[in-house]
């Protein structure tokens, strides 16, 4: 018996580890995720193209730029873990292939672990690909250390609590368009904040919307540190959002997971 | 007295009337806007700082009041838009005691380069119609800089993509082999 709860753990990792190998395999080799990551440099190329050398933008200061490039970086990276997530249940089960990964001896909390894992190394590829960006446009004013430091940290929180939101929306999500669409939706409403006018911004209660909303604290965090040059504890009640949101959702996946995961498209019931 | 001399008496006495009222009003303001500056030379993404004082010379404390910072080109074509330059243009500056003065400061962030002026109005917070006091216009001479090195964005703009473009044909390529 205490030879078994011993091996429980052990198990619990190994499970967890075998459903994250395959999920990687297929997402990386399988090409999904270099096509998505060729996408993202393409992207990041021309914004940091457009910030170098656009007359009309040459005014941003090299701090600013790095800014913009990096909240692009943090944002596009967990919208690329959100909908890898948003698949990862609701997808298996449209492609008919839930039963036999349920099957598997493993539990589904190491399931939903794995293929979260998986989802989670599309932020961690874009991470790297923004390295290059941020070196160059940050060389000269001593702030690529700091931008990556910052960008890795808030990046991660946020991808985490995406692509955890993700999970949770999969298992429950009727089909895959479901779950695809309702992801995409709740994405956009937590960067509306960002497009508000600057005036709606201000006053206590457009401050309470930017705190409470994990992705816009985080990124104004970002911007504290790198346009400011604040240093990291000056600014850092605006990481509260991000660091409850992150855990809390991790939690919520792998609570929903375990429970509700069902071969059937009405998986709460 | 001749019709021409009749108009010219009126004329004047219209005048004499128009000034009174003017310096009437002036006496009920009776605040000042003194701005030091008359030249800013700046670069572009540059910030400056815009300061104005606004002196109560009456002998009664000022009603509240409101000043108001202005930007705009001198030169034509230039399209400037104030929110740009300074997100908090208008204060509310309340009353001023007799014979004190109030200093505010504007933070101006350089957008465009050109000639670009700068000007302050203060104006009874009540909203009566007298004329706003006004400070002097400050030019702004922003000049126009590079401030990124564009050199070798190229490269790097092409290269990474290219790179993962060949990964993932690559692998393609590999695949299909299999």
């Amino acid at each position: 018996m205490e030879a078994a709860v011993q091996a429980l753990p052990k198990r619990r990792t190994q499970g967890w580890a075998v459903v994250a190998e395959q999920e990687l395999r297929d997402l990386w080799l399988g090409g999904r995720g270099l096509l998505l990551g060729l996408g993202f440099s393409v992207l990041l190329s021309i914004i940091a193209y457009l910030t170098a050398t656009n007359q009309a933008l040459n005014f941003l200061e090299q701090r600013e730029s790095v800014n913009v490039t990096l909240q692009v970086a943090i944002a596009v990276g967990s919208l690329l873990a959100l909908l890898a997530a948003a698949d990862a249940i609701s997808g298996e089960r449209e492609r008919s292939t839930l039963e036999s990964l349920l099957l598997a001896p493993v539990s589904r909390l190491d399931l939903t672990g794995g293929k979260l894992a998986a989802a989670l190394s599309l932020w961690l590829a874009a991470f790297v690909i923004t390295i290059p960006y941020v070196w160059f446009l940050g060389r000269g004013v001593d702030l690529v250390g700091d931008a990556l430091l910052v960008g890795f940290f808030v990046g991660t929180l946020l991808a985490v609590f995406l692509a955890s939101l993700g999970i949770v929306i999969s298992v429950f999500a009727s089909s895959n368009r479901v779950s695809l669409s309702l992801s995409l939706f709740l994405l956009l409403a937590v960067f509306t904040p960002t497009q508000l006018p600057s005036s709606a911004q201000k006053g206590w209660a457009g401050e309470f919307l930017l705190r409470v909303n994990p992705l816009t604290a985080g990124e104004h965090y970002v911007g504290k540190i790198i346009v400011n040059g604040h240093s990291w504890s000056e600014d850092a009640s605006w990481l509260i959002s991000p660091i409850v949101a992150a855990p809390t959702f991790l939690a919520l996946a792998g609570f929903v997971g375990a429970r509700y995961i069902r071969l059937g498209r009405r998986a709460a019931e | 007295m001749s019709p021409r001399r009749a108009g010219a008496c009126f004329a004047a006495a219209a005048a004499v009337a128009l000034a009174l009222v003017g310096a009437a009003s002036a006496a009920a303001d009776d605040v000042s806007v003194i701005v030091h500056q008359s030249r800013i030379d700046t670069r572009l993404g540059e910030n400056i700082v815009f300061r104005a004082e606004f002196a109560n010379h009456g002998s009664t404390a000022t009603g509240a009041l409101i000043a108001h910072l202005n930007v705009l080109s001198l030169r034509q074509g230039v399209e400037v838009d104030p929110e740009d330059w300074s997100t908090h243009r208008t204060r509310y500056l309340g009353t001023i005691a007799p014979g004190a003065t109030r200093t505010i400061t504007w933070k101006v962030h350089a957008i465009n380069k050109g000639r670009i002026a700068l000007y302050v109005a203060v104006l009874p917070q009540a909203g009566d119609n007298r004329p706003p006091a006004i400070g002097r216009t400050v030019q702004l001479v922003v000049a126009g800089r590079d401030t990124l090195n564009a050199g070798g964005i190229l490269p790097l703009a092409l290269g990474v993509p290219a790179l993962l473009g060949l990964i993932t044909g690559g692998m393609q390529f590999a695949r299909r082999r299999r």
